[in-house]
């Protein structure tokens, strides 16, 4: 059915190409026209999911609430209400103390990078167990969050 | 960084440290009560006299201050770079110093009492005793707890250290310029060093720049009211404190040092401890006295940051912490 219009739009375009510079016009509107839809279409699918749960990063190095607990496949999205610089780090790896940081086995490290004020970023938890994060700026001043996540309900 | 960094031959007599002006202002406030109070005040005077001549750096320094020709840094000059290009800043309130066992011992063992009171120690007449353990200074000092976050910090920072030790010239060089921003949208500046403090009056400052070494806490090195922290880069000069692009004060007397993480929960200022040895902050300080040159020794002045505090009361120093930082450094 596409490949059937797009068929009829080239022949329109070719005989109107024949025609005069009004024909060249109409292929590209119809053209953009076409391509607009198709980015629109791809943006709609990957827009962010509604998340089940939102924290705040707050001036007085915490996460608001610091605490959350969400089922598995959802998603947490952290929104800076700060003036300050933070970041959003699941990773044991860059943990300046090793319990500031933990992962449920199987669960893969996550990193936000610097958050400016105002920002935000979001993480899906595929798999359930509690997760540990932190702050890197500001892990030595306690800035310690926790995700637990919990099975799926069918 | 508009103003030439002008190469330093001048010595600065230089007592690094903040409470001078915070004892001798309550010297100087019970003076004007009653004449009485004045005898007092002028007993801590001499008592105050008699602690300065007790900072443990003292024959170091006379043996140093003078020495023209200093050797330079094992290995050869440190090149340093600091930046911080977005995000707040912490901005120290003066707050009630909680006084670690480690730094300060006990009342019957105390530690950490001689040199100007706050600027190098802290006599046990400051301290609150609460069960036989030291609590707080009784006095506010910029080293506490209390702070508040202003926006848009800015920190541009190039350095050399060359010179290894205290001298009458240096080879060290420093220019930084740091801004931040308050609610209002006020503009703070702070630029240094058009002189750097060649050397120190009560502990050593290594030719105005020194790098990788311990300071504060129990060194000596710096005010015990800061924690002991390795320390990767610091200064000590002369700038200025301008705010919305005018130039309040001039000169001033600037530190900044690059230290490992000596916050802990809540942003508390950590005892030796509790110090996070891997990740570093930038600590700038303006500090509220000034030097009299020809007595080698600071009077009381607070800077005039044109920041006002709740109570109405200008914030009398600059204490500002810089945390979201790119660092360089590279030898030769
Ligand atoms: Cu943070």
């Amino acid at each position: 059915m596409v490949e059937r219009a797009w068929l009829i739009i080239i022949r329109f375009g070719e005989y109107l190409l024949k025609q005069q510079w009004v024909g060249l016009t109409i292929i590209w509107v119809l053209l953009l026209a076409a391509g607009a839809e198709g980015i629109g279409r791809r943006v709609g699918e990957a827009t962010p999911k509604k998340p089940a749960a939102v924290v705040k990063m707050t001036d007085q190095l915490t996460f608001e609430p610091a605490r959350v607990t969400i089922k598995a496949g959802e998603t947490v999205r952290w929104k800076s209400a700060s003036l300050l610089v933070h970041t959003v780090t699941g990773d044991p790896a860059l943990a300046a103390k090793p319990e500031d940081a933990a992962l449920p086995p199987g669960a893969k490290p996550f990193n936000s990078g610097n958050i400016k004020p105002g920002g935000q970023f979001q993480h899906t938890f595929k798999v359930p167990g509690t997760y540990r994060y932190f702050c890197i700026p500001h892990e030595g001043a306690g800035m310690i969050g926790v995700v637990v996540v919990q099975p799926a309900t069918t | 960084m508009k103003r030439k960094h002008v190469f330093r031959r001048n010595v600065i007599i230089f007592v690094p440290g903040l409470l001078l002006g915070l004892i001798a202002g309550l010297v100087l406030s019970a003076g004007r009560e009653a004449p009485a109070v004045t005898r007092q005040a002028s007993g801590n005077m001499a008592a105050i006299k008699m602690l300065q001549a007790l900072a443990p750096a003292r024959g170091y320094l006379q043996a140093h201050r003078g020495v023209q020709d200093p050797l330079g840094l094992l290995g050869g000059p440190v090149k340093v770079r600091i930046r911080q290009s977005e995000g707040g800043v912490f901005v120290a309130l003066p707050d009630h110093r909680r006084l670690d066992k480690d730094v300060f011992g006990t009342p019957r063992l105390p530690r950490a009492y001689g040199g100007t009171p706050g600027i190098n120690g802290v006599p046990p007449i400051l301290r609150d005793v609460q069960e036989s353990r030291y609590t707080v200074m009784k006095k506010k000092s910029p080293f506490g707890d209390k702070y508040i976050v202003m926006a848009d910090g800015k920190l541009r920072l190039e350095a050399v250290d060359a010179t290894a030790t205290d001298a009458a010239q240096s080879h060290d060089s420093v220019r930084m310029e740091a801004s931040w921003r308050d609610k209002k949208g006020n503009t703070y500046t702070v630029q240094c060093c058009q002189m750097l403090a060649t050397h120190g009056v009560e502990f050593p400052t290594f030719g105005g720049v020194v790098t990788n070494h311990l300071l504060h806490g129990f060194t000596r090195l710096g005010t015990a009211l800061m924690p002991t922290e390795f320390t990767y880069f610091a200064f000590w000069g002369m700038g200025s404190v301008s705010k919305n692009g005018k130039v309040l004060d001039h000169p001033r007397l600037v530190h900044g040092m690059l230290t490992e993480y000596v916050r802990t929960q809540g942003y508390r200022l950590a005892f030796d401890r509790e110090v996070t040895p891997t990740r570093q902050q930038f600590h700038l300080m303006v500090a509220p006295f000034k030097p009299v040159m020809k007595e080698g020794r600071f009077i009381p002045s607070p800077v005039k940051t044109g920041f006002t505090l709740p109570n109405g009361v200008e914030l009398p120093f600059w204490h500002v912490m810089f945390e979201n930082l790119e660092v360089k450094g590279r030898r030769g």
